[in-house]
């Protein structure tokens, strides 16, 4: 970000009354409602309390416990492996129907439009319509296949259907922000790529994929954050973790360690500061992957 | 990325790509099968959601779900209302997203316009510190969120619905932030010459100049708020503030065999925000890509 | 966030123009704001004790019966004012520790023996002590030693279960030629097994092949004989305990790895994978009702459950039906036994209005509302006459749950982190019924997790 003195800008000692004024509301929210559950969070981490009892300090006794045992473990394998499922299938999707939509055909705009109902709709509720469209009995998909696969409690198939369902609800949104991005793009830079000869695919790699740099890396980046913390949709689908723990994400392990019949709120809040940290280290990572990416294909 | 252009432009490359698939008539088939097959997917999930809301459990029982309601019966709408008090969740859900929209966009613009054209000691940090709890994920602030409204004994009330979100989304502050820069500076200069207050300048010049992207944080928060779920469900309890997303999983848990009223409860949980899609997709559809660029 | 900066907060949201969120109103809300009442009223005793008194429970049809006896405590006492709180079964107990753990719950709360005793050990419910003295001679005495610890009982008994019994439906049942006589004569497991075979003749699959023909097909079903599945109070505690085995110990620890378990469990599982005569356990396992649905729909011939769906079963069933005993495992006939009562929130802030409430709930008259709606056979003995008459009025014969009832018992669940072992348990219990876990593994695998749970 660049930081230019405008003319014309008044001086620092008129706008600052004003400025904290302007700020005070939305800082002391952010400070109340962001910032201090930080602090809290790392203080109930300390701590052992079951709603019930008088909570009572326990040192880092949750974290040797939490760190040790392989209940976390699990749970961020099974959630990274969501989002190995879900993240490449629906940028790809996204960016094969943005295509398939630049093209201009009639018709474009409406198919743009269904294409991102879902996004509109709850999670919870979208969530709740799959559950019924692969309920073993009386379930939509079983009637269509004439089958009776039990997609949801088989410990095989519950991952990966539920990561079907999210990517379900999330291509339409994707496709939005390609199709907007390769609206950018000059059509003389296409244009000039085919006269030098370049075919369809050729165009795309070399040419479309990295102007789309700053869409991809901006689709990547919320998609994996929101997708590591992925939680109504799970919720609904298969409540306590699913077969054999198959969809035990780190969200519902630790709504369900919390609050969902644990009650063991130390344990829950060191889980949620190690989710915490696993974000910043995946954003930080993406954000380096991106910077030496873009340069490079470009040069 | 460069500073925001205040009108993206959102036309697609039309009469050259039209022109090129109109000499590849079998390629253009491919790609309309390809896009209906999107659209049929997307699709088919509300349509038959909605079937079995207007079908009767006696119907649901003895035909194949793909079947046509026969006869149509509103009967599970009118049982959500009578008998399972759908109407509060519905009320409470509309006035969260009443009061978090007008405060969020209130007090964003607010700070927004203070990080955007105000100079003052410690702008950068606090902005930083914005950026930062852009970061936060809401699974680790909702644990001590929960603990923080039993202390002050706010469980179970509005205020524990709303406070956490009323304030201003610091993803608000930043796409105003960097939309309200993009603003040129000789308009607010010359407001100035002419005698106009900071407040005035605020609302007289920058927020009409911004209304696509105050249309984008509307349709964000209205979106975000009325599927909001995690939060309601853990710090409510009963029926008296239970929002449409928890009392349809409470349903859900309670009925989930009776299908037929279970997606009527679905149905009642997407349909107003379907209904304002439809009424405002243009704008909706803009919006969402508008926070692309940043 | 100190009181102070958040009414300047409300004061800079009320300039902004945002008044209008907050006076903000719940259609749902039963001008129940000040649940504690008037605090000046708490000192007073007898019959004058007025203020507002919430009372939560899981049961709608329960909630009906609370109702219309609320209303006539408000004739007889108009100064107290009682709602009544649903909160459903499935988030009842992990919503009800949250609510009381921040000392918001509701002054009284329907009680599960597996649940009390955290509360008990947190000094969170009342002791029903000397207030209640002229009263509790009236409640049946099994109820009262089931929410005895050390010798202090923590709730008013308000609900009896009986034992389990076996609802048929006539039309399936004489369909495939069977009496309601051979339905009450099973015996299952060992050499003597009637049940499998019966389950069998009542099965019948989308071709209409009957379950013992070759050409039966079970993943098609349409029919289903038996009701087995993972149903704790109605399906394997019972065959659990017919078959000579238990639970937990007297201490609370896990016992169900055992021969007799693996007896039990085994034969359940057999059931609904092998022979294919119950729906499978996908639908079941996180379903406690889908079983009752297809009853109720015509579906299952034989469903095995307790006087808590006698109201259900008699207002939805559109055939014919009847009620038969469980079948006889080696041990005989051996049921769980429960009883619910009602338990005062020790932080209410309306103590004696909530005395008052649950001293009527205790009372004949006021319980005996749950009898003569038929919701459940209250605990109260002076009013389970109404519960007779009210089934007596539409010739229902529930007298089978009761004569369960005095029956040899298997112990009912108890424990201080019963939730928490549940939650160890069921993940192993879920592959078992599934038949992908081998019985013996599970059993083994879901005891030691539980326990584990247990010590945490």
């Amino acid at each position: 970000m660049t930081r230019t003195r405008r003319s014309g800008s008044p001086s620092r000692s008129r706008d600052a009354p004003a400025a904290w004024l302007f700020l005070a509301p939305s800082l002391a929210g952010v400070t109340a409602f962001l910032v201090l559950p930080i602090l809290v969070v790392i203080w109930l981490s300390l701590n052992k309390w079951d709603l019930l009892a008088p909570m009572t300090f326990v040192g880092v006794d949750n974290w040797i416990d939490v760190l040790t045992t392989p209940t976390l473990g699990h749970s961020m394998l099974i959630t990274v492996t969501f989002v190995v499922m879900v993240i490449p299938m629906q940028t790809a999707l996204g960016l094969l129907m943005a295509l398939l939509l630049s093209r201009g055909l009639p018709g474009s705009g409406l198919l743009r439009v269904i294409y991102v109902i879902p996004w509109v709709c709850a999670p919870l509720a979208l969530g709740v319509v799959w559950k019924w469209i692969f309920a073993p009995y009386g379930g939509a998909l079983n009637a269509v296949l004439g089958g009776n696969v039990e997609w949801l409690s088989n410990p095989d198939l519950a991952l990966p259907v539920v990561a079907a369902v999210s990517i379900w609800s999330q291509v339409g949104y994707v496709t939005l922000f390609f199709v907007a991005g390769l609206a950018g793009i000059p059509p003389q830079i296409t244009e000039a790529a085919a006269i030098d000869g370049a075919g369809p695919w050729q165009s795309l790699w070399r040419v479309q994929l990295p102007l789309l740099g700053p869409t991809l890396f901006f689709v990547l980046v919320t998609g994996v954050i929101s997708s590591f913390q992925a939680f109504d949709q799970i919720y609904a689908l298969t409540p306590n973790g699913g077969p054999q723990g198959a969809t035990d994400v780190i969200a519902t392990r630790i709504y369900f360690q919390a609050f969902g019949g644990a009650f063991d709120i130390g344990r829950a809040s060191v889980m949620a500061i190690v989710l915490f940290i696993v974000l910043i280290i995946v954003t930080v990572l993406q954000q380096r992957f991106f910077a030496k990416r873009v340069v490079y294909d470009l040069s | 990325m460069t500073s925001p252009d205040p009108r993206p432009d959102r036309s697609l490359p039309v009469p050259p790509a039209w022109e090129r698939a109109r000499r590849r008539l079998p390629s253009t088939i491919v790609v309309y099968v390809v896009l209906l097959a999107g659209a049929l997917l997307t699709l088919a999930p509300f349509v038959l959601s909605l079937m079995t809301a207007l079908k009767t459990t006696g119907q649901f029982a003895s035909t194949p779900a793909l079947s046509l309601p026969n006869p149509v019966t509103g009967d599970n709408f009118a049982r959500l209302f009578a008998e399972h008090g759908f109407t509060s969740p519905i009320a409470v859900t509309a006035q969260v997203v009443a009061v978090v929209l007008v405060g969020q966009l209130f007090f964003s613009i607010l700070a927004a316009f203070a990080f955007a054209r105000l100079e003052f000691i410690g702008r950068d940090v606090v902005f930083w510190i914005y950026l930062a709890t852009m970061m936060v994920p809401q699974v680790v602030t909702v644990i001590p969120l929960y603990v923080m409204f039993t202390e002050i004994g706010l469980r179970n009330t509005f205020w524990a619905l709303i406070l956490p979100f009323m304030f201003g989304s610091p993803y608000a502050v930043f796409l105003l932030r960097e939309y309200f820069r993009g603003i040129p500076e000789d308009l607010v200069a010359a407001a100035r010459i002419d005698g106009a207050s900071t407040w005035q300048i605020l609302w007289l010049i920058i927020v009409p100049l911004s209304r696509p992207i105050i249309a984008t944080l509307t349709v964000i928060t209205v979106v975000t708020h009325w599927n909001n779920f995690m939060w309601p469900l853990i710090i409510t309890t009963g029926p008296d503030w239970q929002v449409i997303t928890v009392a349809t999983a409470a349903l859900q848990g309670q009925y989930n065999a009776n299908w037929t009223l279970v997606m009527a409860a679905t149905t009642l949980a997407m349909a107003p925000l379907l209904i304002l899609f439809a009424a405002f997709q243009r704008t909706i559809v803009n919006s969402i890509s508008l926070t692309g660029f940043k | 966030m100190s009181n102070l900066t958040r009414r300047s907060l409300l004061t800079t949201a009320a300039a902004g123009g945002l008044a209008m969120g907050l006076a903000a109103c719940s259609p749902a809300q039963k001008e129940n704001e000040n649940p504690g009442g008037d605090p000046s009223s708490s000192t007073s005793g007898g019959n004058a004790v007025t203020g507002k008194v919430t009372v939560r429970l899981w049961d709608e049809q329960v909630q009906k019966a609370y109702d219309e006896s609320f209303a006539a405590l408000a004739d007889k006492n108009p100064g107290l004012e009682v709602t009544t709180v649903l909160v459903p079964w499935a988030d009842y107990f992990t919503k009800l520790r949250t609510d009381v753990g921040s000392g918001t719950g509701d002054d009284i709360f329907m009680m599960n023996s597996s649940y009390l005793e955290p509360y008990v050990t947190n000094e969170l419910v009342m002791p029903i002590g000397d207030d209640f003295a002229d009263l509790r001679d009236g409640w049946i005495e099994p109820a009262i030693e089931q929410y005895t610890t050390d010798e202090v009982l923590y709730g008013v008994p308000q609900l009896s279960d009986g034992g389990i019994g076996v609802y048929y439906n006539e039309e399936l049942l004489a369909n495939a030629g069977i009496t309601s006589d051979e339905v009450d004569q099973l015996n299952w497991g060992g050499d003597s097994d009637t049940y499998i075979e019966l389950a069998q003749r009542l099965t019948q699959d989308a071709d209409g092949n009957w379950g013992d023909e070759s050409a039966f097909n079970g993943s098609k079903p349409a029919i289903w004989g038996s009701s087995a599945a993972q149903d704790l109070q109605g399906i394997y505690y019972n065959f659990l305990g017919s078959a000579g085995g238990d639970f937990q110990d007297a201490d609370g620890r896990f016992t169900f790895a055992t021969p007799e378990g693996e007896t039990a469990f085994g034969y359940l599982v057999d059931l609904i994978n092998k022979y294919q005569v119950a729906p499978a356990a996908s639908n079941t396992n996180d379903n406690g009702d889908f079983v009752r649905d297809q009853f109720l729909q015509g579906k299952v011939a034989m469903f095995q459950s307790g006087i808590y769906n006698l109201k259900n079963v008699a207002d939805g069933a559109k055939f014919k039906w009847g009620i038969a005993h469980i079948p006889a495992g080696t041990a005989g006939r051996v049921s769980v036994v429960n009883n619910v009562i009602v338990c005062g929130n020790a932080a209410t802030k309306n103590e004696a209005a909530t005395i008052e409430v649950l001293r009527w709930l205790g009372s004949d008259e006021g319980a005996s509302y749950i009898g003569k709606s038929g919701a459940a056979l209250p605990a109260v003995t002076g009013a389970q006459q109404s519960f007779s008459d009210f089934w007596g009025e539409q010739s229902i014969d529930p007298s089978i749950f009761a004569e369960q009832g005095r029956e040899k018992s298997i112990g009912a669940p108890s424990g201080a982190n019963y939730g928490a072992a549940v939650a160890a348990f069921k993940p192993h219990f879920d592959e078992m019924f599934l038949g992908r876990t081998p019985v013996a593994e599970a059993l083994a695998a879901g005891q030691e997790a539980a326990n584990k749970a247990i010590e945490d």
